[in-house]
């Protein structure tokens, strides 16, 4: 092959061009609006909070950052997508327990993987899930509900095969052996009423949903999932600290993250990074998290990349020992 | 509590309260109006901009929002047959041929004035009764909702149009149809192709989209007969004979709706349609029904808004959303520090009579409104059907597209336009078809819900709501069943002696 000085020069330029544009590009971050794509419908939990995410973004950065909904096939459809997008600062992933930490153990033929096709940005928001029973029923700790699920079939409601208040049930099945018969219901919304009426008869929901019946009176709450007690719910200890062999370690919980698709640039992750350490820390996300019984994340991208590798493990085992699938 | 409500009052005549109500209103019936989105997008749309308005600001907004966008939605059912909520798909049975025959405007105001009167009756419900009927939503579980699902499925009857036995298969079309995707309980795979946009499901707007407005477009190009005529501006209303005689109707649809409502996760377009059904099965001329009765779209209007103010009672009365608006209306109260549920009624009472104050002046504000927008789009009925139906096409396939930005979803509303257009072909009502996909996972859900609390079959019959709803079930198919066989036979009896002479 021959090479003349033109074609040399062009040739290195270009790649001049490429290996230093890219981190000029990123210096300018952002110039151009911002997608952030959520995985579920206008209004869900995950949209709810990817919008307040968004509106702080947009103020810290000073450019506008719209939240796209993509929902279908339990969050899979949005999250492949987002794997898909072009690497370049501009789409963003509102990822959470599902999308990369469920799905993947759950679900054989995932067309996304959550570690090669994402860079992880931050952990944002955590949320636990509480062990609740209606106010009439007769069991007044978790060590009371297991003893009777021993020698007895219970059942446990749920928003859906798949999400982290079914896999929390799976887990405390799993673990302690107890007989507890999975009823799904499709969302939250439907399977409290179920509770209240005593059809079913616990349920792992996620603390927003649960605590207004808990704040009444309706629903009594045994133990949250988290290692560490709630701070909206002090006086109900978890699962882990209960004494109970079995239940050593217990941790389940929704969590909320920022991820880009993988391949996204360094520097474009750092700033990211950098301005939800402000998103986080105003009032106005404060309140939003405290409403919502969440507790507030952070730390730096390999932290959230090194949550979410322990996230898909445990997962796994628990879908493993469960036996859930999703063909 | 006259103090509470004085200071309700108070709180709640402000103008930003006012103008809350009014643009929301306003907003929903015109996002409401297009086909693609639909009334809970309108809703969750609006909910950032409650972030920081006071709070019976912020939830009056979107509670406007809501309201506007059920009545909305029965605008385009009636003009271009392509409903713009899927609550409005009943609406255009009887609204788009009494459009067709160029009554679109009385059409327009019936469905106005059942949306409003309906609407009023629902919050005077909520207002009166939310801790008498909230109580209802506790009592439907599995089993129950189960035999409610059944007697709402008895409505396939009197939406089969000219054959039932054309009626009842579509319906069951629609049942498989609402098989595919993941089952519930183990998300086992079904008829899905290995196809990923499968997975979660047929999306209901592009099958509504398809099904209904589709067959119309393919219909005008395949007969390239219809008239290229220009009518002129059409000046029907609804006489006050015509609106005393659908009163009943519009109560009865009314008080339909409430219960439906108050029952989390049953839905507007069930309303809607057990509305209609009751209509023909007490109407003097059922015949009528679906070729252009103005009492159609008084009961089916009159369904589907009687939910709007009765989704609120759980929510407020127990905390309980029972649909995806009230879950975004619970989020925007949560956001606010404001935890809905029995709670709220002792320590935020003020907030609850400035909002229900606000809620029932939203029905007079639909009407104004209403009217506003009424005057506006029945002008779409003038436009020549050339011009007109290509733009309908265009909505078709934005509104299918906007759902989920997915262009798999507009290959979804094509596929089940042609079907739409051979069923019109060969006189099979597409109604039962919707009724079918709608209600088929609810009867699914609830059976294998009911199984799985207990595997011994008399849960089925557990309570006096489970007898209540199998007597009126059987009561139901059976009665309307013979009626449709009584009229066959009268129609061939009548063929055969007109043959005769």
């Amino acid at each position: 092959m021959k090479l003349n000085r033109r074609t040399l020069i062009g040739a290195v330029s270009a790649t001049a061009m490429l290996a230093f544009g890219g981190s000029a590009m990123a210096q300018d971050y952002p110039t151009k609006r911002i997608t952030l794509i959520v995985p579920y419908s206008a209004g869900g939990a995950t949209d709810v909070l990817a919008r307040q995410v968004a509106d702080g973004l947009a103020q810290v950065l000073d450019e506008t950052v719209t939240v796209e909904n993509r929902p279908g096939a339990g969050a899979t459809l949005g999250t492949t997508q987002a794997a898909n997008a072009r690497p370049d600062g501009y789409t963003l992933f509102m990822g959470q327990v599902s999308s990369h930490g469920i799905a993947p153990a759950v679900y054989k033929n995932l067309q996304y993987d959550p570690v090669e096709d994402f860079t992880p940005i931050k952990l944002i928001l955590s949320i636990p899930n509480v062990m609740v029973v209606n106010k009439d029923s007769p069991y007044q700790t978790a060590q009371e509900f297991l003893d009777a699920a021993k020698s007895e079939n219970m059942s446990f409601g749920s928003s859906g095969v798949g999400s982290s208040i079914h896999l929390s049930g799976e887990m405390f099945k799993a673990r302690t052996g107890a007989d507890m018969t999975h009823v799904p219901f499709r969302g939250s919304g439907e399977a409290v009423p179920a509770l209240l009426s005593g059809d079913v008869d616990v349920m792992f929901d996620n603390l927003p949903s649960a605590m207004p019946h808990i704040q009444s009176g309706a629903l009594r709450a045994l133990a949250v999932t988290t290692p560490e007690r709630s701070e909206h719910l002090e006086d109900v200890p978890t699962l882990d600290e209960l004494d109970i062999a079995e239940l050593d370690g217990f941790a389940a919980r929704s969590w909320f993250g920022l991820l880009a698709p993988a391949g996204t640039d360094d520097a474009v992750v750092a700033t990211l990074n950098e301005a939800l350490d402000e998103v986080l820390a105003s009032d106005s996300f404060k309140k939003f998290a405290d409403t919502r019984g969440g507790q507030i994340e952070g730390g730096s991208p390999e932290d959230f990349a090194k949550y979410i590798d322990g996230e898909l493990s445990s997962w796994k085992t628990v879908v493993d020992e469960a036996g859930v699938t999703v063909e | 509590m006259l103090e509470n409500i004085a200071t309700g009052f108070e709180m709640f005549f402000t103008l930003g309260n006012l103008l809350a109500i009014t643009a929301g209103v306003c907003l929903g019936v015109t996002v409401g109006a297009i086909p693609g989105l639909t009334a809970t997008m309108a809703v969750a749309l609006a909910l950032p901009f409650t972030f920081n308005l006071d709070p019976v600001t912020g939830i009056l907004l979107l509670v406007g929002v809501y309201k506007g966008g059920v009545f909305g939605g029965s605008i385009t059912a009636i003009l271009i047959r392509a409903p713009g909520t899927p609550a409005a798909a009943c609406t255009l049975l009887d609204g788009y041929p009494l459009a067709q025959k160029g009554q679109a405007g009385k059409a327009l105001n019936m469905a106005l004035y059942a949306s409003c009167i309906a609407d009023f009756l629902s919050n005077l419900s909520l207002i009166f009764f939310a801790s008498l009927i909230a109580g209802l939503a506790l009592a439907f579980g599995p089993p129950e909702y189960f035999w409610l699902i059944c007697f709402s499925l008895t409505v396939v009857i009197s939406i089969s149009g000219s054959s039932l036995t054309k009626g009842l298969i579509s319906g069951l079309l629609g049942l498989l149809t609402s098989t595919i995707g993941l089952d519930l309980v183990y998300g086992t795979q079904r008829f899905t192709f290995d196809n990923f946009n499968l997975m979660g499901g047929v999306s209901y707007i592009p099958l509504l989209i398809g099904l209904f407005a589709l067959p119309e477009v393919i219909d005008f190009y395949v007969r390239k007969v219809a008239p290229f005529t220009v009518k002129t501006a059409d000046k029907s209303r609804v006489s006050l004979a015509e609106l005393k005689s659908s009163l009943v109707t519009i109560v009865r649809g009314s008080f339909i709706g409430v219960i439906i409502g108050t029952i989390p996760g049953a839905g507007a377009t069930a309303a809607a349609f057990l509305s209609y059904g009751e209509a023909r099965r007490t109407s003097k001329s059922p015949e009528t029904f679906g070729k252009g009765n103005i009492e159609g779209v008084a009961a089916s209007e009159a369904g589907n808004n009687g939910v709007a103010g009765a989704t609120l009672i759980p929510l407020l009365a127990l905390g309980i959303p029972g649909d995806v608006v009230t879950a975004v209306i619970l989020g925007a109260f949560m956001l606010q520090g404001l935890t809905p549920g029995p709670l709220m009624f002792q320590d935020n009472i003020t907030i609850i009579y400035a909002i229900f104050i606000g809620i029932m002046l939203s029905s007079v504000v639909l009407l104004g409104s209403g009217k506003l927008a009424i005057r506006y789009f029945a002008r779409i009925a003038d436009i020549p059907r050339h011009i007109l139906l290509p733009i309908v096409l265009m909505f078709c396939v934005f509104g299918s597209y906007a759902v989920q930005s997915q262009m798999f979803d507009v290959g979804v509303m094509l596929a089940f336009g042609l079907l739409g257009y051979i069923m019109m072909k060969i006189d099979m009502a597409a109604a039962p078809f919707l009724m079918g996909f709608i209600l088929g996972p609810l009867f699914e859900d609830n059976l294998r819900r009911s199984f799985l609390i207990s595997e011994d079959i008399t849960i089925f019959f557990r309570s006096p709501i489970c007898w209540i709803f199998i007597v009126i079930t059987i009561l139901s198919a059976f009665v309307g069943v013979r009626r449709e066989l009584r009229a066959t036979r009268a129609k061939r009896d009548a063929l055969r002696s007109s043959g005769a002479a």
